[in-house]
Order: structure tokens, then C-alpha cells, then sequence
């Protein structure tokens, strides 16, 4: 095993250093320092010039700069972008941070939806819901995200914002909005006619009472969770986590997540009013205490479910904790979404609350929760335009390896053993199903923190593809190699982490090769 | 427990939180809408936005780093100068700031006087230390470590960094500012008199304003807490020439007002004397400036507060007009870009116009091509023909009605190749140099056919033209100009377009014959000119050489009277014409556009562009509120 890793680390290591020679090559052969000088009627252009080529060296040959910046590349200095003077870690450490907080957020959506869908259609296969999540999937598959990204500008923002300003839905629109959603529904629910009627109305009854509600409730100016909601979701949530984690059979592991739900209703009105007002927390908020908050709510989720005790505490513990995170994560929003009327209101939003360049509103000032609402405005059609590509290409995937795992002999083993549906489905088949995607997401989280370029120049967020573009554009060598090495890197360290990851989830496969 | 018990628990714990949202009304919270109590701290001032396609990034726009459109344009609202373009690029002088004079013609004297009342935002006065330092930094006449002393490894990072330290070493410098050889500073810091070492046509727009605070400097470099003891250590510093002082001053100015991702905490890296002062800054995004309460010049702001923000797409900017986030844009006007911005419809306005780059045809007269003298056995007459039969040809009048017209209907054809058009001499050196007459814009076959069988050279002749390959106006403008050219049979246009041809121009000079880009003007400095016709000059890539134009060019740097530099001006460009040195084509045009609850945008063709008249911007009041969300007030419990 160590000798594996050893080896591939340093096999990875060779391969950095000649592809960032090879890079290096490529970039300085492209990029000219002395373009704006070279149109420049300046007086002062030749003397520039001369300065200019004195401080890049660049009458060296290009290896030799290649090893000049080797050298300092490895003893840790990246150089220093010669257009701003600013050092290349400094640009690096914001850069990071901001594509980190796009990715992640883009990564986490487009897995848990791709892999919900890919698997529900691969239970259905070659139903009508199958083959309209495939077509879905290759469509968005074939979308070229810079188109995705300005449509989602027109529509996402331009439009939605237009919306805004007289938020009203035609109710023939809710009803077919509702109608489609009833359709989609019974297709993934599958099963007798019957069933699938009922399922279908049902569906499309509650899209066409939450509609209503948000309608007549002026929800799309004022987004709030009053305790109708409060209950009704955090039951919703309750239901399902149990579902998916035990099955509502167990009977404990559904009461765990029942108390979750009391224990939030009571105490949403203190949390929301007491401990989030300017007098308590609010002053204080940042995400280290976000984050404190969010353990906080899944240790109390776990404790719940250690206290109904039982052989099987353990899962009940464990539903409790995500039931209890997520119904805390529902609060949590609805306080956010309270500053959204004030937002709106703001002169530097001016009631046009979705936004498509930047990372923040200029001028905005706030408290935490604002400029929290204010990120999540800039960060919304981005995400969106990441997630809808990389969803497709897990729906794909999970269906193909649910596929194969659902047709193995130990699942038909399980099923004649008289296991129930959704614990074979859920244990034996779901779980397996997700060995081949360790392997490949890894490689996808570094494609997109690379490959987020397009969409972060497009929507203008100073992230590590902005940072590339636009130091290649001003032909600073040194940004973009760091750029390139640090890509390369993950890249290679993404591969080195699936292999591990993937030994050490299916143990038929060894690495001491 | 039963399930019945545990769903009358969750009930009755529902029932409780109403409860208590009944009886106790909400502290706080935006829950109310913006009339109940908690804004949540949000700012209430409104804010004029303009798009630009480059962050800024530093303070000094006169250091190495710092010199770049981007960060002229902030210190444009910023600071001060002596003298400031107007409308007509005349260069008006700016009385607020203070006065200048030409004190002796022989040498060249020129006396500044700093206006009395002038400050920087920290309260120290903006006087003649700010303007010496100025000097003492661009001039490059202190430093005592030469460029090429200096070793750097591949990241720009210096090498011999103690040497480096304790050498004066600025690293901003000028040609031109270092003809000012001896400078003086009176004992009440009012008045700097600079006497240059020869006459120079274009001291006006030399020396006529200071990038930094000498002040601040001052108490950074060499550790002064007291502003004016720092501004007086600076002054002996360059006085005395003292060294080891001088070493640290350069060291900070070269270093010390690069920003990093936000403003730096200490407030004296980024004073203002002028209109706004800046107030916030992330790299990469935006920067904001807020009226300066204390400027009591004549160009103060009018409106609160200005914003720029960054993306380089300029077709996100209109996406970005469209929906709120900024109300000026002014990007480089393609065809794509100026379509998007007319639909935006009736709010918005969209002015085209022209841009400080002009394109051009010049000839290789060296390089044994067409051009060349040598070619035809060293006959300059043949190939002068051939050039004047060559430049006759080149349809300037069709590249401009098919490819700007519809970006900018008011464009012309660009006469002249020194004066920008719609600056002051334009009119005076166009009618002087004849290439309206010699190059006529309807294509002058016959005259071409003509010349060329008067050189008797055997057609048709192979030019190869070398233009940027990627750049889709410039293949247009290749494709015009061969479907003119070809037919006529005298030449045959050989594609010679590539993505180098920047290096090209002075590396590959035997590659091609004809080269077509564009030079970009930064002011309307009339000396300019001489480094694209000058002989040996750094921009003439031709070998061109005229002794004439070298010794009008002489003349003409050294003369400062604007009615004999118009002459002279006059007499160099005819000439080039003569020589067919190349002809002009058009300006680059430019568009403007904006949402129609601004107004008093009024964009000049040099930096600083759209920024230009900032003390005549006006916001209509609806910019900022909407009805919708007053209506949408309401509390719950």
C-alpha cells in the first residue's frame, strides 16, 4: 500500500515537472510582455521597453527563464505578476477562496441531485421517466456553458427580476405549472395506473397550493417560513430522511425524527427572535459560528436518537443528526430570508435582487445576514450554470453503475431472502452503485475548479479561471503558470486520491501492485 | 411510545410556537419591510456605476506597475492637475490647481504655482515638494543604478535586492521629464521652476501634476510621524541629492501604493486632492469613490457617490446594463456590441464615436520587397511610383463606409498622421500635408495605372501585408482591400496576417511589405509622431528615412508656440505623403452607452474617456428606491 502510494506520488511528481515545462513552453511562446508597448506613440515607449525586457529577462531563451522560475517556483516563491507588481500567492489565496465557494456549493448540488435522479431512473428503466431523464441529460450534456450562462442572465436574472416587479403568476400558468409536476411525478413514481393517478393529483395538488400560497402570502417579496411552513417542511424532511435512512418501519428512528421536528418548533421562535437579534449573535456572526451552529444541531439530532435508546440507537442517532441539521439549516433561512424586503429596498440593488457580474453588491453595507443574502444573489446563476452541466454527467453515471450493481446475483440473493424493497434498494444496491462515482468525482471537483473559467469570466467572479484569462490576456507569465501548475497538481492528486478512495471502498480491488 | 402521542406532542409544540409569535411581536427582523426597524445595517446612499473592462489596481500611476489606463481613470476623479483636456482636446489649464508660465525661452524655464488653498485630504497642502518628487521619480535623473543594473530572475523579482536597496532606483520613468535637468523649489514650497536642457514642443503635458503626496513618501520611507517635517526631509533629500534617503524615498514610491485585495488600513495611501475620495476597493470587482466634502475647485463632484466596476466581457456589460448593475458602459465598439446595446430600447442611450487608436498602411522601404529602392537597382524614383501607385490603391473610403459606418455613422476617413481628429490642428496639418489629394478616396485606378507604367515594372507586383490574424476587423479590411486591389492587376495582396505580428513589425522585417494595425494616442503631444518617422526611430519598423523630416522634427521639438508647430506639423506629414510613406484609414470607434436616468456623459477620444466631465454627471432621482417594496410592508404576529 505504501509503496503504491510512494510510487504513484512520485510517478505524479515526474509528470508535473515535464508538463510545466511543456506549459511553460507553450505560454511563453503565446504571450508577447511587450504588446502594448509595441502600438503605444508614448515618447517614453522605447525607453519602456527596454525596462520592460531588462526585468523579464526576455532576452534570455525561454529555458532559461523556465528554470529561473523553477527554481523559485520550488522554493516556494511563485513570482510576481509584472502588470500590477502584486505577488502571485497573494493573487492566488483570494482567487482560491472565491472559486472554492462557487465549486463546492455547484459540486454538492449537482451530486445529490444527479445521483437522486440517475438512480430513480435507473430503478425505472425504460420507463417514460428514464427516457426523458436521459434526453434531459444529454441535452444539458451538449449545452455549451457560456451560452447556458448568458441564457440564465436573460432569463435567471434579467427576467426573474422583471418578475419581481409585479410578482404575479397567471392562474392558468399555476395550473399547468402544476400539471407538469404532476406528470413528472407519477412518471418517477412508476408502478400500477392507480397509483400513479394518485401520486400524480397529489403532486400536483401541493405544487398548486404552494404556488397559491406564495401568491396570495406576497411570498416572492417577503420569503419567509411562518410556522405553517415551519411544520410542514420540517415534517416533509422528517418523513424523508427516515425514509431513505431506515424506512419508517423503524419505529424509533421515526420518532427520533418526530422529536427533531417538536424540538425545532419549539424552539424556533427563540432561535430566530432571541438568539439571532442584533442584541445576541448577530453582531457577532461569521462562519466559523455558522458552522458551530450547524454541529451544534447535529449533535442534538444524535443525542435525540441516542435517548430513544433500542439495539438500534445507532441509526436512529444518525437520523436524528440529519434531520435535526437540516430542520435547523430551515431556520437558519428563514432568518436570512427575512432582510430579503430590506434588501430589495437597498439603492444598490434597487429591486433587482438577482445579480450577474461580481461577487458582491458594491455599496451594499449589511450585517452578516445580508451580506450573506448578497452572495448567495451573486453566487445563485453561476452555481446553477455549473450545476445544470456536471448534473447530467451524474445522472448518466449513477444510472449506469445502479444498473449493473441492481443486476448483480447478491441483490436477487437479498430480495429472495425476503428483504424489504427499500432496504435493498437503498443498502445493497445504493451503496455499491457509489464505488465507481468515488472514482470519478474527484477528477470532476478538480475539472470544474480548472474549468469554472468560463463561467467565472462570464459572471465576472475573481476566481482562479478569471485569474488565468486574464493574466494570459495581459501576458503575465507568472499567474498563469502558478494557475497551470496548481491545476495540474490537483489534477494529478485527484487521481492518486480516487484510486486510494476506490481501494478502500471495494475490497476486491488491491493496491500493492 | 405510540405514534399518536408523539404526533400530539409535535401539535401542541406547533400550537406553543404560535402561541408565542402571537403574544410577543418580533424584536426585530427585516420581517417588517424596510419601515420596521431592522435594515439590517444597509447602506442608504445611491451610487453612479460605470462598467470598465480592467480592475484597478494602484495608487501611483506613474510607477512601472501603476502606469495603466485602469488606474488613470480613478485618479482622473482623484486628484488635480495643472492642465486638463477639454471637449475639443484643447489643453486647458486648471487655475484651481494652480498656474504655469514659460519664464525663459532659452533654455526652456517653466515656472509652476501651486494655487494657495490646495490640499490633500489628509489636510497637508499639495505644493511644489509634491511636484519635485514627481520629478525627482519620473525624471530618472537621480536614479543612480542604471535599468540594465538591476538583475532579475524569471519572475521579476530582483536578484541583487541589497544592491538594489541602496541605490536610488525609480522605476516609473520618462523620456521626456528627464529633459528637465535642474529644478527649484521656493523657500514657501508654492512655486517649482523647471529648466529644461533643450527647447521641448510638448512641455504642457510633460510635468503637470504629482501621482503621490511627497508627504506621504516622506513619513513611510524614512519613518517621519510629522507630515511636514516628512515633506521637508523629501525635499533635502533631492535637494542634497543625499543617497542613502533617496534609496528608501524610491524603494517606497516604486512599491508602496500597489493594493492588495481591499484597501490598506493607513489612509494616507490613497489621498486625493480632487473631487472624490476613495472610499472602498476589492481587487478585481469594483471601487467606489464618495465626493470629497473639502474640494473647493471648480470641477467638484455632482454626483455622491461613483462606482467602477470590472468584467472584461463586454457583452456582459450590456447584460449588466440590462439589469441594473451598472449604468455607463464605454467598451471598445464592435458590431455584435453596439446590435446588443440598441436593443436595449428607449432607457438607455447609445452615443458612438471615436477612439484614440488609429488605423494605418505603412510600407517597407528596406526590406528588398516592392517598396524598396534596392529592388529596382537602387532607383528611388521607381520605387517611390510604385509605393505612391501601391498607397493610391488602398480603398480607405470603402473599409470605412463597410466597416465603421455601422458602428459610428459619423466616421471619416483619418487625413492626418500626427493629429487626432477633432483636436485643435486637425483641421490646419490636413489641409497642409495634400493626402487627401495624393491618395484620393475614391480609388484612383487610372492614377495608379498610370504611375505604375511610368516606373515601367512588370505587374502585378506581390505585397504582402501583415496585419494580426485573429483580429476578425483587420481580416475585413484585408479581404476590401484585395477584392479592390487584385482586379486592377498591378498588385496582388498577399496574405501575410499572423498572431505575432506585433513582434513581427520590428523582428521579421523581411516577411512583409506593407504593415496594417493600429497606433494609439495617449495625448495629443506633437512630438509623438517622431518615433514612428524619425530615422532609426524605435516605431519606424521601415527604414524609413527622410533627413528633412528629422530636421523638421528637430525644429519642431524644440518649438513651443502651437501656431508654428501646426506648420511644422503640416510640413512633415506632407512629406510623407510625398515619400508614400503609408496612409491613414479611420479612428477607432467607440460607444457609449447609459441609462437615461443619468445624464452630463460627455466621453473625449483620449484618456480618460467616459470619465471625462464627472463634475457635470447628474442622476435623475429614480435611480435608486421603488414603490413596490414601501407597498410591500407588513409584519407578522
Amino acid at each position: 500500500m505504501l509503496i503504491f502510494v510512494i510510487r504513484r506520488v512520485l510517478m505524479g511528481l515526474a509528470l508535473l515537472l515535464v508538463s510545466s515545462f511543456l506549459m511553460y513552453m507553450l505560454v511563453d511562446f503565446t504571450i508577447d510582455p511587450l504588446e502594448d508597448l509595441r502600438t503605444s506613440t508614448d515618447p517614453s515607449a522605447a525607453l519602456q521597453m527596454e525596462q520592460r525586457t531588462e526585468q523579464l529577462n526576455l532576452n534570455a531563451p525561454p529555458w532559461e527563464r523556465y528554470f529561473d522560475w523553477l527554481g523559485a517556483f520550488v522554493t516556494g516563491d511563485p513570482g510576481v505578476s509584472w502588470n500590477t507588481g502584486r505577488s502571485v500567492s497573494d493573487l492566488l489565496g483570494s482567487a482560491i477562496i472565491s472559486t472554492l465557494q462557487l465549486v463546492s456549493f455547484a459540486t454538492v448540488a449537482a451530486i445529490v441531485l444527479g445521483v437522486a435522479v440517475g438512480i430513480v431512473s435507473a430503478l425505472r428503466q425504460y420507463s417514460s421517466f428514464d427516457y426523458l431523464i436521459t434526453f434531459f441529460a444529454f441535452l444539458m450534456f451538449s449545452l455549451p456553458s457560456f451560452w447556458v450562462a448568458v441564457l440564465l442572465k436573460q432569463w435567471g436574472a434579467i427576467g426573474f427580476n422583471d418578475f419581481l416587479v409585479d410578482p404575479v403568476i397567471a392562474p392558468m400558468l399555476i395550473a399547468g405549472i402544476s400539471l407538469a409536476a404532476g406528470v413528472f411525478w407519477q412518471l418517477a413514481v412508476g408502478g400500477t395506473l392507480r397509483r400513479r393517478l394518485i401520486h400524480g393529483a397529489l403532486a400536483a395538488l401541493a405544487v398548486a397550493l404552494v404556488l397559491g400560497y406564495m401568491q396570495i402570502t406576497d411570498w416572492w417579496l417577503q420569503p419567509r417560513l411562518d410556522w405553517v411552513l415551519l411544520t410542514v417542511t420540517s415534517l416533509g424532511i422528517a418523513l424523508t430522511v427516515t425514509t431513505l435512512s431506515t424506512g419508517l418501519r423503524n419505529r424509533r428512528s421515526l420518532y427520533t425524527a418526530l422529536s427533531c421536528v417538536a424540538l425545532g418548533l419549539v424552539l424556533y421562535f427563540p432561535v430566530r427572535y432571541y438568539l439571532f437579534s442584533n442584541s445576541m449573535l448577530t453582531p457577532y456572526m461569521n462562519y466559523g459560528i455558522v458552522l458551530l451552529l450547524g454541529l451544534a444541531a447535529i449533535l442534538v439530532g444524535a443525542l435525540v436518537g441516542v435517548a430513544w435508546r433500542g439495539p438500534d440507537w445507532k441509526q436512529s442517532a444518525r437520523t436524528g443528526a440529519i434531520s435535526a441539521f437540516l430542520i435547523a439549516g430551515v431556520i437558519f433561512l428563514d432568518k436570512v430570508m427575512s432582510y430579503w424586503p430590506a434588501y430589495m429596498a437597498a439603492p444598490a440593488i434597487n429591486n433587482r435582487p438577482i445579480q450577474t457580474i461580481g461577487d458582491r453588491a458594491p455599496n451594499l453595507g449589511g450585517n452578516f445576514w445580508v451580506q450573506l443574502l448578497d452572495q448567495y444573489t451573486h453566487l445563485i446563476l453561476p452555481t446553477l450554470a455549473l450545476m445544470l452541466i456536471s448534473f447530467a454527467g451524474y445522472t448518466r453515471f449513477s444510472r449506469g453503475s445502479m444498473l449493473e450493481v441492481m443486476n448483480q446475483d447478491y441483490i436477487r440473493t437479498a430480495r429472495a431472502k425476503g428483504i424489504n424493497e427499500r432496504t435493498v434498494v437503498m443498502r445493497h444496491g445504493f451503496r455499491n452503485s457509489l464505488i465507481p462515482l468515488a472514482s470519478i468525482i474527484p477528477v470532476d471537483i478538480i475539472g470544474l475548479i480548472g474549468g469554472a473559467l468560463i463561467t467565472e469570466r462570464i459572471f465576472s467572479r475573481p476566481g482562479m479561471g478569471q485569474l488565468f484569462i486574464a493574466n494570459l490576456n495581459m501576458n503575465d507569465i507568472d499567474p498563469v503558470m502558478a494557475y497551470l501548475v496548481i491545476v495540474a497538481f490537483l489534477a494529478i492528486l485527484a487521481n492518486i486520491v480516487a484510486d486510494l478512495l476506490y481501494a478502500a471502498l471495494d475490497p476486491r480491488i488491491r493496491v500493492n501492485a | 411510545m405510540k405514534i399518536r402521542r408523539l404526533t400530539a406532542i409535535v401539535a401542541g409544540a406547533a400550537a406553543a410556537a404560535l402561541a408565542i409569535t402571537a403574544c410577543t411581536p418580533p424584536d426585530e427582523g427585516g420581517d417588517g419591510g424596510t419601515g420596521g426597524g431592522d435594515d439590517g445595517g444597509i447602506a442608504t446612499g445611491t451610487a453612479v456605476t460605470v462598467g470598465w473592462n480592467q480592475p484597478f489596481y494602484e495608487y501611483n500611476t506613474s510607477s512601472a506597475t501603476g502606469n495603466a489606463t485602469a488606474n488613470a481613470n480613478i485618479l482622473y476623479l482623484m486628484q488635480e492637475s495643472f492642465n486638463y483636456y477639454d471637449e475639443e482636446l484643447n489643453l486647458v489649464p486648471n487655475e484651481d490647481f494652480g498656474s504655469y508660465e514659460i519664464v525663459n525661452e532659452d533654455p526652456l524655464t517653466v515656472e509652476y504655482t501651486f494655487a494657495d488653498d490646495n490640499a490633500w485630504s489628509d489636510g497637508t497642502a499639495v505644493d511644489a515638494v509634491d511636484l519635485l518628487l514627481q520629478w525627482g521619480a519620473t525624471s530618472g535623473n537621480l536614479n543612480t543604478l542604471a535599468d540594465e543594473d538591476i538583475e532579475y530572475d524569471e519572475e521579476g523579482n530582483v536578484v541583487n535586492e541589497d544592491e538594489v536597496d541602496a541605490n536610488v532606483y525609480f522605476n516609473g520613468t520618462s523620456a521626456t521629464v528627464g529633459y528637465i535637468t535642474e529644478v527649484e523649489v521656493s523657500d514657501d514650497n508654492k512655486t517649482l521652476t523647471a529648466t529644461y536642457d533643450r527647447n521641448y514642443a510638448d512641455w504642457e503635458v510633460n510635468l503637470m501634476g504629482a501621482a503621490v503626496p511627497a508627504h506621504v513618501v516622506g513619513m513611510h520611507a524614512l519613518e517621519i510621524d510629522d507630515a511636514a517635517e516628512a515633506k521637508q526631509a523629501v525635499k533635502d533629500a533631492i535637494e542634497s541629492n543625499d543617497t542613502e534617503a533617496l534609496a528608501k524615498i524610491s524603494k517606497f514610491w516604486n512599491e508602496g501604493f500597489a493594493f492588495g485585495d481591499t484597501l490598506p488600513e493607513d489612509k494616507s495611501l490613497y489621498l486625493s486632492n480632487g473631487a472624490y475620495l476613495l472610499t472602498e476597493l476589492v481587487a478585481g470587482q469594483y471601487v467606489t469613490l464618495e465626493a470629497n466634502p473639502d474640494f473647493t475647485g471648480e470641477h467638484a463632484a455632482s454626483v455622491e457617490r461613483i462606482t467602477v466596476r470590472y468584467n472584461e466581457d463586454p457583452m456582459q456589460h450590456v447584460l449588466a446594463l440590462e439589469n441594473g448593475e451598472i449604468d455607463v458602459m464605454a467598451p471598445q465598439a464592435t458590431a455584435d456590441l453596439v446590435t446588443a446595446l440598441e436593443d436595449l430600447g428607449d432607457d438607455y442611450t447609445v452615443e458612438t464615436g471615436i477612439d484614440g487608436t488609429y488605423e494605418h498602411v505603412d510600407l517597407q522601404v528596406t526590406n528588398g520587397g516592392p517598396f524598396d529602392p534596392a529592388t529596382y537597382g537602387g532607383d528611388a524614383e521607381t520605387a517611390l511610383m510604385v509605393r505612391q501607385a501601391f498607397l493610391k490603391l488602398i480603398p480607405r473610403q470603402e473599409i470605412v463606409d463597410k466597416l465603421i459606418i455601422p458602428l459610428n455613422p459619423e466616421a471619416e476617413v483619418r487625413q492626418s498622421y500626427n493629429v487626432v481628429p477633432g483636436s485643435p490642428m486637425y483641421d490646419g496639418v490636413v489641409a497642409a500635408n495634400g493626402q487627401t489629394e495624393a491618395f484620393p478616396l475614391e480609388n484612383d485606378v487610372a492614377g495608379a495605372e498610370a504611375l505604375m507604367a511610368e516606373a515601367g515594372v512588370e505587374t502585378p507586383i506581390d505585397v504582402r501585408v501583415l496585419y494580426g490574424a485573429s483580429n476578425a476587423r483587420r481580416q475585413a479590411e484585408f479581404a476590401i482591400m484585395s477584392e479592390t486591389i487584385n482586379p486592377t492587376g498591378l498588385f496582388n495582396l498577399v496574405d501575410a496576417g499572423s498572431d505575432d505580428w506585433g513582434s513581427m513589425l520590428s523582428a521579421n522585417t523581411d516577411q512583409y511589405d506593407a504593415a496594417l494595425f493600429g497606433w494609439q494616442s495617449t495625448s495629443t503631444a506633437v512630438t509623438a509622431g517622431n518615433a514612428n518617422f524619425g530615422t532609426g526611430e524605435i516605431n519606424n519598423f521601415y527604414g524609413y528615412s527622410n533627413p528633412e523630416v528629422d530636421a523638421l522634427q528637430d525644429e519642431l521639438s524644440v518649438t513651443t508656440d502651437p501656431a508654428e508647430q501646426e506648420r511644422l506639423l503640416g510640413e512633415i506629414e506632407a512629406h510623407l505623403v510625398n515619400d508614400a510613406f503609408g496612409v491613414t484609414i479611420f479612428q477607432f470607434p467607440s460607444v457609449t452607452a447609459y441609462r437615461n436616468t443619468v445624464s452630463g456623459i460627455s466621453p473625449i477620444t483620449i484618456s480618460p474617456t467616459v470619465f471625462y466631465g464627472f463634475w457635470e454627471w447628474s442622476t435623475s432621482g429614480d435611480t435608486a428606491g421603488d414603490p413596490t417594496s414601501e407597498e410591500a410592508e407588513d409584519s407578522e404576529g
